[in-house]
């Protein structure tokens, strides 16, 4: 086949897509925020844990949409809990993925107020942000699938050297003791790790985008696997090159870390530039990969068309984005989305399962 | 609680912004669209086919001489250029009348064996055979034994005699005989074979592409010898009709991609074309992209070696340059020497043009995003010796670099259009006595000089000359972006660029291949010019039919 009509993906394009879904924000928020909710350096074994439950449960996710070649969950909902409460569920998911999408361009317009662009209204770092992921978007999931795969190998590659270079501040005994206020509060650090994880809901749409879904699963142990190596990188060398106490009293602890060194002979002095450099390109696929989603939920609920659809969640997402007042607001929101992934982690497709489940064994009893 | 949920929602100013983000974007859309439906190629496929094979109703010649002399004179004869030259073919009496075009044939030629042998030589052998001149026999006879020429045509249709007189022919007439014959084969006046220009090698065949183009489909075929490098004459122009070849190894290229190249060359509607660059602007796939989507080149190896990869070689009539499709973005920065030299500087050379070709798009916009923006992020030394340097240069540092880039884009034209000898002298003057002149009255500052000169160099380096105004144009796009938005613009900038060209595709291949679709057997033909004995495989993207290059 040499001129191609199917827009689908294949399974690496599919792990880098859940990559980049997955690593956004929580790279410059985790530190804090898992710390907060538990006062120790173990909270790595946190992100760890954190991973497997993920890790678990996508696979009833993947499990769940391979069953529904070709569909994604906002298609195949409706056959599962029927047309309203299918609808209705999907909304919900339409709903978070756009919170998601604008929590997240928020924090890059937080940031880039704060380290870039000072003084400069928010509004005119969010409205080209959104109009160049429009741009993207409306190429279909094999461009943006392209684009992730051109920057994901970048920021990659500069995130590893950040930490690396950072291996210089970075004292083991920030670190210990290991496990010296027993197992609880690694499990109450949980809670806000799982929280990083949220957009790897992508997965249900995403199989059905795939040329192989039956790799989805090969796909999956890739896409969460690599940000979970990732994130407990960005915790294990935020916490050991800072101490437990400094980062609580940072706002974003993961640029405090690399503006605490100069790294000399080099071009730049500090890593903190380059680094937010390509921190940015990840939030740009980030933050398209959310408005995809959404976009494609509400074109495949109201059989619209997609381009319209695109459009019309513009000024939706801006809104979305504008709606927290302060950084505090920001940051709480962060946390509200955490506990709405875990439903959506959890609950909406160990339901639809379990429905999906008695649906077919109440069937065969019938035949 | 309602009271808390109220005072989150936003005041008017958000909305009127959120307004604003469905505004622009769909204003912008509707023009892209407007715009896209007038540029794109509107060709119906078939009406094409029906107009182009029927022109007029065949009409034969009658066979009588007078009849067919006066029609040719009153068709063509009323140019200036068109000879008739009647003389009698003594031993027989019979009248007889070349007909040809002033300049296109060797007029040596035609005096010795096509006069001299009619008026003087045959006489005998012609007197036995007079009495049946039309028959064809007598024709035989002439082709035969009496005319020493390799390429003897008859030609019985009207149209046909005056279209090949015109293309350079030289007709015979004969009184009694009922068709013309075509003694002599056009022989205008061509350029010698030389150098290609526009891309100079070091290494490598001096041979370049000329404007003829049974010239040039020779001298593919003298690349080496394959039955499976196979050509296809098509005729395009619906006005001034010219020949146009695709080449292409019939074993190698993937069937679909020809019949697309086929089908869209069939669909070209125009009157004439006048360059290779028409064809590549009527058949390409988005007009409205920078970037190029079909490469041009005047050397045959760079053809033999794109056919054998698998792609496709369209060769026009009357232009040394040839066009290959498809093409990804690495092409662009691939230079034939690359493979002739050893690997390893092979690959040196390689990522040095990617590096110079993401300076030549992006240093300005970085300058102007560090000098106006982010200071304190360049290394304090750095930063001071920068400003310092600027001190006094009245300017925001996006004027600033307009003014050179401006400047020096007006010179390198210029300097292409001058004669060569003015041209180093001009770019002296223009480039380093202005450069310094502007520095020494502080309207720019010196870095800067250093920053536009890098650039400028920069976009020499890349080996096509057109992928390199795409970088040229582009770089302008990328100092806007900047100023406004400082690195976030350039940020924003590059990541619009990718998404871009993650959407191009040029024949179906996507043009940011390998990258992405990622295919890592091609990565030995990208940054890095793997050695020759492990470039076993075609490359992917091109989906060949046959893929192994060695056994």
């Amino acid at each position: 086949m040499f001129l191609r009509k199917d827009d689908k993906i294949t399974t690496t394009q599919a792990a880098i897509f859940l990559t980049d879904t997955v690593l956004g924000a929580g790279i410059l928020t985790l530190p804090r925020s898992v710390l907060e909710a538990a006062e120790t350096p173990d909270v790595w074994l946190s992100v760890l844990l954190g991973g497997a439950i993920i890790l678990l449960l996508m696979l009833v996710m993947v499990k769940l949409s391979q069953r529904f070649p070709g569909k994604t969950v906002y298609e195949y909902s409706r056959s599962i809990v029927g047309t309203i409460p299918g609808a209705f569920l999907c909304l919900l998911l339409i709903l978070y993925f756009i919170i998601v999408g604008g929590f997240e361009i928020r924090v890059l317009a937080e940031v880039a107020m704060l380290y870039l662009l000072e003084g400069t209204p928010i509004w005119a770092i969010l409205i080209p942000f959104i109009w160049t992921g429009a741009y993207l978007a409306c190429g279909g999931i094999n461009s943006i699938a392209r684009v992730f795969q051109i920057v994901f190998p970048i920021s990659l590659f500069f995130l590893i050297l950040s930490y690396a270079m950072s291996i210089r501040v970075f004292e083991p005994n920030h670190l210990r003791p290991l496990l010296g206020g027993g197992v609880m509060p690694v499990i109450q650090g949980l809670k806000s790790t799982i929280l990083v994880f949220t957009g790897c809901e992508v997965i249900m749409v995403l199989i059905a985008h795939m040329q192989h879904p039956e790799r989805a699963v090969k796909a999956v142990f890739a896409g969460i696997g690599i940000p979970i190596m990732l994130y407990l990188f960005t915790i294990v060398m935020v916490i050991g090159g800072m101490s437990v106490d400094a980062v609580l009293r940072s706002t974003w602890p993961t640029i405090d870390l690399l503006r605490s060194f100069e790294v000399t002979g080099l071009f730049f002095e500090r890593l903190e530039f380059p680094f937010l450099v390509i921190w940015m390109m990840q939030m740009f696929c980030n933050f398209t990969s959310f408005y995809f989603s959404a976009s494609l939920g509400v074109s495949q609920i109201f059989r619209i068309r997609f381009g319209p659809v695109l459009f019309a969640l513009m000024p939706v997402i801006f809104i979305s984005a504008m709606i927290p007042k302060r950084i505090n607001d920001v940051f709480q929101l962060g946390g509200a989305i955490g506990y709405i992934g875990i439903f959506f982690f959890a609950l909406l497709p160990a339901l639809l399962s379990a429905i999906y489940w008695i649906r077919k064994k109440g069937l065969r009893q019938d035949v | 609680m309602w009271t808390k949920v109220l005072s989150y929602i936003p005041d008017w100013k958000t909305f009127m912004q959120a307004g604003l983000v469905l505004l622009i974007p769909l204003i912008i859309n509707f023009g892209y669209n407007k715009i896209s439906s007038l540029v794109s190629n509107k060709n119906n496929p078939a009406k094409k086919t029906t107009a182009g094979d029927t022109t007029a109703p065949e009409e034969p010649l009658s066979g009588e001489y007078e009849r067919d002399l006066e029609f040719l004179k009153k068709t063509i004869g009323t140019s200036s250029d068109v000879h008739f030259r009647e003389f009698q073919i003594t031993g027989l009496n019979v009248r007889a009348c070349l007909v040809f075009v002033d300049g296109m044939q060797t007029v040596d030629f035609l005096n010795t064996h096509v006069m001299q042998v009619l008026m003087r030589e045959a006489d005998p052998q012609l007197r036995e055979q007079g009495r049946a001149l039309n028959t064809p026999e007598f024709t035989a006879h002439l082709k035969e034994k009496i005319l020493p020429l390799i390429d003897i045509t008859e030609v019985t249709e009207k149209l046909e005699l005056t279209q090949s007189i015109l293309k350079g022919f030289t007709a015979l007439l004969l009184d009694g005989m009922p068709h013309a014959l075509l003694v002599g084969l056009p022989n205008g006046k061509t350029r010698a074979i030389a150098e290609p220009t526009s891309e100079a090698l070091l290494r490598g065949s001096r041979i370049g592409f000329t404007e003829v183009l049974s010239e040039n489909t020779a001298m593919l075929r003298m690349q080496g010898k394959s039955e499976n490098l196979e050509m296809k004459k098509y005729v395009v122009g619906s006005l001034l009709k010219k020949n146009l070849v695709i080449a292409y190894f019939k074993d190698i290229v993937n069937p679909e991609l020809l019949h697309e190249v086929e089908d869209r060359i069939t669909k070209i509607d125009i009157d004439f074309i006048a360059e290779s660059g028409y064809v590549e602007q009527l058949i390409e796939d988005n007009p409205l992209s920078p970037f190029q989507q079909v490469q041009n080149t005047e050397r045959p190896d760079r053809v033999i070696n794109a056919l054998l990869e698998g792609r496709v070689a369209i060769l026009v009539e009357g232009t040394p340059f040839a066009l290959i499709v498809p093409v990804t973005f690495s092409m662009l920065l691939q230079s034939p020497e690359d493979y002739f030299e050893r690997w390893m500087p092979g690959s040196l050379l390689r990522t040095l043009r990617f590096f110079a070709s993401f300076l030549a798009l992006m240093a300005p916009a970085l300058y102007i995003s560090f000098i106006s923006f982010h200071p304190g992020l360049i290394p304090t030394e750095l930063a001071i010796t920068i400003i310092e340097a600027r001190q006094g240069v009245p300017f925001p540092s996006l004027i600033e670099v307009l003014i050179l880039e401006i400047s020096i884009e007006i010179l390198r034209e210029a300097g292409l259009r001058l004669p060569k000898p003015i041209g180093p002298a001009m770019g002296i003057v223009g480039g380093l006595i202005i450069g310094e002149a502007a520095v020494q009255a502080g309207i720019v500052s010196p870095f800067l000089v250093i920053v536009v000169a890098v650039t400028a160099i920069s976009s020499f380096s890349i080996p096509m000359y057109s992928a390199g105004i795409a970088l040229r144009v582009l770089r302008f796009v990328g100092m806007l972006f900047a100023a406004t938005l400082g690195m976030f613009g350039t940020i924003l900038f590059f990541l619009l660029i990718c998404s871009h060209i993650s959407k191009l595709k040029s024949f179906g291949v996507p043009y940011i291949t390998p990258f992405s679709p990622f295919r890592l057997q091609d990565f030995k033909d990208l940054f890095v010019r793997a050695p020759l004995t492990l470039m076993k495989r075609r490359p992917e993207m091109m989906k060949t039919g046959n893929r192994r290059r060695r056994s």
